[in-house]
């Protein structure tokens, strides 16, 4: 009985020994669209929601995005001549706060608002599977499949083609509806820098159903 | 067990089927997923249930995991070792869709490969339903543990308890 359960327990170690050894080889001989790196994953953290509309970048305060007309006027700055007076109450401290939070470096965008991105030549990141991005994509887009193992040699080669600023407008997009690539390629693109992201939220398939220009092939 | 129930329970037609049913199910369910890890990995990401490095590794290895357990039950070979294996992984997997239904977060099975998209409601309905395929599925797993231990147990081996009297 208890040769019988030692060697249960051999071959229970032996089948994950055999798992892990088939998925090492496999993974080796894969294409880099089906290959994963076994540390470091370029998925960020699993998170509850998006992480747009609330976070404030390190480092300097970006300008806001040009392509938001501003909706408010600035805030009022007392004129230099104008005396405080001793017995006036400190200002609130609310409009600080609202203007430190009222910036979010990642934002969620309309398709009018992409196609006026589009016409006015900002860089498309496509954040869906290469094999998808082949199937059709929005013409000029650069491949960035979060998902797979080069992406950050694609990430590399869009940032040398176009050289973007870390504040300039940067479109992303995936699948629409519940697809969270994009937001998964910008949170990967704000950790490197870049202040400017703007999600297309309803992604691919409005830009097709809307019927602006979509280019097919091979990234 | 009632001896009488027993028998019928742990009968070895019964046995061959449980292990050969178990096993074509989970090399069914491993083979897309080892066609295309990445799909897979973005499936356990989203039951937002592990921490990001164990992604990779989980998405890697599982599915191979599957595979090797479900060709030792359709042949016949350690079957102990991989029904042990199945019936650790059907709890895991029913343990991360509960604790999702629990917190009402609707997720892809990805059991066997990418699904269709779906809405909320669907989700949450497939979920029930793969639970519900899941304790099924452990049913045949604990047949085939219990038949691999009462074969392997002098007690009820007839021929030992002969040569002791």
């Amino acid at each position: 009985m208890m040769h019988t359960r030692r060697s249960t327990t051999l071959r229970v170690l032996a089948l994950a020994g055999m798992a892990g050894a088939a998925a090492l080889l496999s993974n080796i001989l894969a294409s880099p669209a089906r290959r994963l790196a076994w540390a470091g994953s370029g998925a960020p953290l699993p998170s509850g929601a998006p992480q747009t509309e609330t976070r404030v970048p390190p480092g300097p305060p970006p300008q806001p995005p040009p392509l938001q007309p501003p909706k408010e006027a600035p805030p009022h700055r007392p004129a230099l001549h104008s005396v405080p007076r001793a017995a006036t109450p400190p200002p609130p401290a609310p409009p600080k706060a609202q203007e430190a939070t009222a910036f979010s470096p990642i934002r969620e965008i309309s398709g009018q608002e992409a196609w006026a991105a589009f016409q006015s030549g900002v860089s498309f990141l496509d954040a869906r599977r290469s094999s998808e991005f082949a199937e059709g994509h929005i013409a000029g887009a650069w491949c960035a499949p979060i998902w797979e193992s080069d992406v950050d040699d694609r990430l590399i080669s869009f940032k040398a083609a176009r050289r973007p600023g870390s504040e300039d407008p940067i479109v992303i997009y995936c699948s629409g509806g519940d697809c969270r690539d994009s937001h998964l390629l910008a949170s990967k693109l704000l950790n490197e820098g870049y202040f400017n992201l703007l999600i297309y939220r309803d992604g691919f398939p409005d830009w097709a159903a809307q019927g602006h220009p979509v280019e097919k092939g091979q990234p | 067990m009632r001896p009488r129930l027993r028998h019928h329970f742990l009968h070895p037609k019964l046995t061959l089927v449980a292990r050969i049913a178990l096993g074509l199910v989970f090399i069914a369910a491993a083979l897309p997923k080892i066609a295309d890890p990445p799909d897979f990995a973005k499936a356990i990401w989203a039951y937002e249930l592990f921490p990001a490095w164990s992604l990779h590794p989980l998405a890697l290895v599982l599915p191979w995991l599957e595979l090797l357990c479900g060709l030792a039950l359709c042949l016949g070979i350690w079957i102990r070792a991989a029904a042990a294996w199945v019936a650790v992984m059907l709890l895991s997997f029913g343990l991360a869709l509960s604790i999702n239904l629990a917190r009402h977060h609707p997720v892809d099975c990805g059991c066997f490969g990418a699904a269709a998209p779906k809405t909320e409601a669907q989700r949450l309905a497939d979920m029930r339903w793969v639970l519900l395929r899941d304790v099924g599925l452990l049913l045949l797993a604990a047949q085939v543990l219990l038949a691999s231990a009462s074969a392997n147990s002098p007690r009820l081996d007839p021929t030992a308890e002969n040569k002791k009297s």
